[in-house]
């Protein structure tokens, strides 16, 4: 275990991270490049990019107060250690896009008021199923929870939004891209350490696939909300209308295969979901656990 | 890059945004990181200590990691009790801070012939150290934020800053090089500490008296704490004395009496 956990030291991080991929960034970005104009001369466009933004910032809170909450339930001081570049990681995505909502023109003063219009019910309910293991210090299923659930959940999500903005807004995809280099290794980290961890207790299986089900049931429910809505549906096809007419077919790329400008609502959900589940599927069989289908909304 | 002197120019809101950022935490971190390993540069020799030289150090480095592992433990439990977004961000660098802290003492432990630092580091604490840390985490579990942040973020940062400068006075090139920038990040974290009290302190008068009583059950802790790492080190008595009075004023600047 100690062997394995130096590859996730401090030391590694500050190469690899504030001194690698961040170099040379401010918020996530390369310094002087701005929001698309495409967004920011929109109000529909800039609409739908402050609710989004919105929901990164909710789940990049969530994960900040379970990394954080995490450390002191660790069982060995490298487990600690690996948490806390986590945390300082979670804490900068906090800001990134934070900093794009304020970017997007939303005022300082209006932030909190922004996040509780906007912040989708069933993501806060995905947070409060995580941060109820948290706050009892139950670390197993806090790390499933956080590293494997909703680290994977970001991972694709950020995915297909990088993929999504890289021609549209090279900005906001640079802020995704360091982001998403970020929740690898923390993906890593969940199936790297717990599955020696379960492999002790295996007591814990039951309760830790229950809190899969669980926050999967809530994480299919806010992708609902955000692709079937009747309103949120509309929004989107008119958005997709505008980025083709400003970038042309191929302006929104490819995901999983798929041309995301072909994609009708239905679709994109549905990609999303098996594309999350899937990995569920698979990063959950490595530590040793059994999927759990959860019910759909 | 941030100028200081236009950090210094912003307006007090700006100014906590700017301070508290990971941003700042980032470009301050770079200037004394970048080319470490593990704290110091690679290329630096490994000293020639005694037996006696090397055990001692290895007493003072297990203690020190006894105290980091308190603000670990101490900074990552406040960030759920932090009052705002800046605070809990501030926290989370200080968390890599400590973290990092942890890691380099236990790094410096395995370069001395430490093989098994956690057993070491268990069988050399100090009794009174182990009994700040348990007081250290009662504040926090009972998110006590006022209490919790004075204890780590001035108290125990203050000892901490005082002992390692007085450490890499007679340290050896690589446990000095570590040490000094250590102190760099402890500079930061006391200056949270008392930037956040002292706005604090003036807006509830009542807190001094509690912050006494905190200070008052803790400074035994920590002076005799001090006494027995400066025993180890080594250190002539007059100087002893003026380590403790460094501690006492860098306490004291907050108002808050003994």
């Amino acid at each position: 275990m100690a062997d394995f956990l130096s590859g996730y030291s401090i030391q590694y991080w500050l190469e690899s991270c504030p001194q690698g991929y961040l170099e040379e960034t401010e918020y996530g970005h390369k310094a002087g490049v701005s929001e698309s104009d495409l967004i920011l001369g929109d109000d529909l466009l800039r609409e739908q990019a402050i609710k989004v933004t919105t929901q990164m910032v909710v789940g990049e809170r969530c994960a900040l107060a379970a990394s954080s909450g995490l450390i002191n339930a660790a069982p060995d001081e490298a487990a600690k250690r690996f948490l806390a570049t986590q945390t300082l990681d979670e804490a900068r995505h906090v800001e990134i896009f934070t900093q794009r909502l304020y970017d997007l023109g939303v005022g300082k003063n209006d932030l909190e008021s922004t996040l509780r219009e906007h912040a989708n019910p069933n993501l806060v309910k995905f947070a409060e199923a995580l941060l109820e293991k948290v706050e009892a210090k139950d670390f197993i299923p806090g790390v499933v929870g956080q590293n494997i659930i909703l680290e994977g959940m970001a991972f694709s999500v950020f995915e297909m939004l990088y993929a999504g903005n890289q021609k549209l807004n090279p900005k906001f995809a640079q802020t995704l891209a360091g982001t998403i280099a970020d929740e690898r290794r923390h993906v890593g980290f969940g199936e790297n350490y717990i599955g020696a961890l379960i492999k002790e207790q295996p007591e814990k299986r039951p309760e830790i696939e229950k809190l899969q089900k669980e926050m999967s049931y809530y994480m299919l429910a806010t992708f609902a909300d955000q692709f079937r809505d009747n309103d949120a549906r509309a929004e989107l096809e008119t958005m997709k209308k505008r980025a083709v007419e400003a970038g042309g077919e191929e302006s929104q790329g490819t995901w999983q295969g798929a041309n995301l400008a072909e994609l009708d609502p239905e679709e994109m959900e549905a990609l999303l979901a098996s594309t999350v589940l899937g990995e569920f599927k698979t990063r959950l069989g490595r530590i040793g656990l059994e999927y759990q289908t959860p019910a759909q909304p | 890059m941030s100028d200081p002197a236009e950090v210094h120019a912003l307006d007090p809101e700006s100014f906590e945004e700017r301070v508290h950022s990971f941003q700042f935490w980032f470009e301050a971190v770079q200037g004394y990181l970048v080319d470490r390993e593990y704290g110091h540069r690679p290329e630096l020799p490994e000293p020639e200590l005694t037996e006696s030289e090397r055990d001692r150090l290895v007493t003072v480095l297990c203690n020190y990691c006894v105290g980091e592992t308190a603000a670990l433990d101490g900074a990552s439990g406040l960030i759920a009790v932090a009052p705002n977004r800046l605070t809990k961000i501030f926290l989370s660098t200080q968390v890599v801070d400590e973290g990092r802290h942890l890691e380099v003492f236990r790094h410096r432990l395995l370069a001395l012939g430490v093989e098994h630092p956690e057993d070491e580091i268990e069988r050399r604490a100090s009794p009174r150290l182990r009994e700040f840390r348990r007081k250290l985490e009662a504040l926090v579990a009972e998110r006590d934020w006022d209490a919790a942040i004075f204890a780590q973020n001035v108290i125990l940062e203050a000892m901490e800053f005082s002992t390692f400068q007085m450490h890499a006075g007679y340290a050896d090139p690589i446990t000095r090089e570590v040490l000094i920038g250590i102190i760099k990040d402890e500079r930061r974290h006391i200056g949270f500490g008392e930037n956040e009290l002292g706005r604090r302190l003036k807006h509830h008068p009542t807190l001094r008296e509690r912050l006494q009583r905190v200070r008052q059950e803790l400074d035994p802790l920590v002076l005799a704490t001090l006494e027995e790492a400066l025993g180890e080190l080594q250190v002539p008595r007059a100087e002893r004395e003026d380590l403790g009075r460094s501690y006492l004023a860098a306490v004291e600047r907050l108002g808050v009496r003994g």
